[in-house]
């Protein structure tokens, strides 16, 4: 074996062999897809296959005269805006309430953050059980202090909110997780200078706390609510994909698609979620690359 | 005010952990206990009185996982063998292509490399149902329709985004000298990367998998409309199960879903360490 030191052309071709398999996958799966469905969404292709004819934009226009559509975004945008905050609220609150060192605090931490790893499809299916009108478990102990029957799985009004409680229970973990992350890095000495200027608490937390932590708060906000956006696993445990209540863009696209077999539509549906997706994305990815440019000079 | 925080984290605590001590509980009871209307809260091992509010435990769920329950063509089992296969198998080729990718963007000079690493990133984004469509078309003409193949490279190319970007935190972490000094003892560049690399990456080729693994195992979307008579994972199965007019067979369905939540729990230990950069996409190191 001879030492070959001088980068040559060899080294070269080297590096596509390392890189190449994982962007080759990449763009069969997800590139090649999302061009072939916008060839499709001109289409009235339907699920079962057979000829389909080019209908040019007659698909857009329905979507945008289909008043389910607006529905189904009025669904999510509140759904994601009220998921987003209240996690992110509860989260930051536990995240400072357990920053201090105290005995247990890994296995608690740990313990904590379990919901959030779990599948969404099923721990939804297992929370219909919970949440039972007649016998759930949540109903027998109000019940038991006096308060109503709300029935969470049936009543129009509160299907959504129940969708939005196992959401809370799962993810505002998260929001905890990264909020004890932007706590610990802040550095000790200015709370050690705010005891001497005798700030007051809230001034403490406003001044230093908040602004130190936003960043990452930042971050947390935008992972979240892209990943809300798609939220369709525990609504289609909680009611299924055609309930009005409840019925996010994820779930009326499965609707369209795998249930009324309207593909063509379906892609034209889809694109418009992409929009809305790559935008938030494309925040999410400028973002972080600010993050991390700054802590690359630090 | 230290109270107050004593009683906020007690509060939430059992609110997030009693569900989770129900799912056990629920899973040792007779069918009648489990939806019974006074609630079954105090287990027992011995004989227990019908109208109080303890249970007995008998581990019926469990045994009776092997059955056949309407909503399903075959028993649970069936169904977690096919997500242990679809998540393993999926999980190796996304960290052995990803550790390989998240190399070469790490120690080569690659044209447009940050663009690259933000369209792998960006794959992630795309919600399951928009892809599915197009993946099903071309599925059918591919026969992967309804196969563990189809699943697999499905799950490896949606895993991949997350296992490039944890590697290349880990693999940036490791000193390039190491591998420069292989390179001048005339090793190939292969060779370092096999001998050098390779054993100081393990660690975090082991959180990567991790990872991989509960997001294949956990995943509903493309496994649900991509199949529906081979392949049906774990996920699939439950779902199906609701069909049934009797209602849930809830003790058997716990059981399976503690079953299947068991090594998500004990692999969430493992890697307790890593979480943050886990969820993070690896830019958010402790």
């Amino acid at each position: 074996m001879t030492p070959d030191r001088k980068p040559g052309r060899r080294r070269d071709y080297m590096k596509y062999g390392f890189v190449g398999p994982a962007l080759l996958l990449l763009i069969a799966m997800n590139i090649f897809p999302l061009l072939y469905s916008i060839v499709l969404s001109f289409t009235n292709a339907d699920l079962v296959g057979g000829d389909s004819r080019w209908v040019g934009g007659l698909n857009y226009k329905f979507v945008f005269r289909f008043s389910q559509y607006a529905q189904a975004l009025r669904t999510t945008a509140l759904f994601v805006g009220l998921a987003v905050a209240i996690e992110l609220v509860l989260g930051f609150a536990l995240a400072l309430a357990l920053k201090p060192r105290f005995v247990g605090k890994t296995w608690i931490l740990t313990l904590l953050l379990i919901p959030m790893m779990l599948p969404q499809a099923v721990m939804g299916l297992y929370w219909k059980l919970v949440l039972n009108g007649h016998y759930g478990i949540v109903n027998q102990v109000l019940a038991a202090i006096g308060v109503g029957q709300p029935q969470w799985l049936t009543d129009p009004d509160l299907k959504l909110l129940s969708i939005l409680a196992v959401d809370v229970w799962m993810w505002t973990p998260f929001m905890m997780l990264i909020g004890l992350a932007a706590l610990n890095a802040i550095p000790g000495h200015l709370y050690e200078a705010a005891a001497i200027d005798r700030a007051r608490p809230w001034a403490v937390f406003r001044r230093i706390t908040l602004p130190l932590c936003a960043p990452l708060l930042g971050l947390a906000v935008l992972l979240r609510a892209t990943d809300a956006l798609k939220q369709f696993d525990l609504v289609m445990a909680i009611t299924g994909p055609n309930d009005p209540a409840t019925q996010t863009l994820s779930a009326l696209l499965y609707q369209v698609v795998f249930r009324d077999g309207k593909v063509g539509l379906g892609t034209a549906y889809s694109y418009i979620i992409l929009v809305l997706v790559i935008a938030l994305a494309s925040a999410f990815l400028r973002y972080m690359d600010r993050l991390q440019r700054r802590e690359a000079s630090p | 005010m230290r109270y107050l925080r004593l009683l906020f984290v007690a509060g939430y605590f059992c609110l997030a952990v009693l569900p989770l001590v129900w799912l056990v509980g629920t899973s040792f009871k007779e069918r009648a206990d489990s939806i019974s209307v006074r609630a079954k809260w105090l287990p027992s091992l011995g004989p227990v009185q019908a109208e109080g509010p303890a249970f007995q435990v008998n581990a019926e769920g469990y045994r009776q996982l092997n059955q056949v329950y309407t909503g399903a063509a075959h028993t649970f089992y069936h169904y977690l063998g096919n997500s242990i296969l679809i998540g393993v198998l999926s999980t190796l080729a996304s960290v052995v292509i990803g550790t390989c990718a998240a190399y070469g963007f790490s120690r080569f000079r690659i044209g447009g490399a940050r663009d690259w690493l933000f369209f792998i990133l960006s794959t992630r984004f795309l919600p399951p149902l928009a892809v599915v469509v197009p993946v099903l078309m071309m599925y059918r003409e591919f026969d992967l329709q309804n196969s563990h193949l189809g699943l697999i490279l499905l799950y490896t190319s949606f895993n991949l985004s997350l296992a490039v970007w944890l590697m290349k935190g880990f693999i940036d972490d490791i000193p390039r000298a190491y591998e420069e000094a292989a390179l001048v003892d005339g090793y190939t560049r292969l060779q370092a990367f096999r001998l050098i690399i390779i054993p100081r990456a393990a660690p975090g080729m082991a959180v990567t998998a991790v990872f991989c693994l509960i997001s294949a195992w956990n995943e509903y979307g493309f496994a649900m409309t991509l199949n529906n008579q081979e392949a049906v994972t774990v996920p699939v199965y439950f779902a199906g199960l609701q069909g049934n007019v009797q209602g849930l067979p809830w003790p058997q369905v716990t059981a399976g879903v503690l079953l299947f939540v068991v090594p998500i729990v004990v692999f969430t230990v493992l890697v307790r360490r890593h979480l943050l950069r886990g969820v993070t996409f690896g830019t958010v190191k402790q």
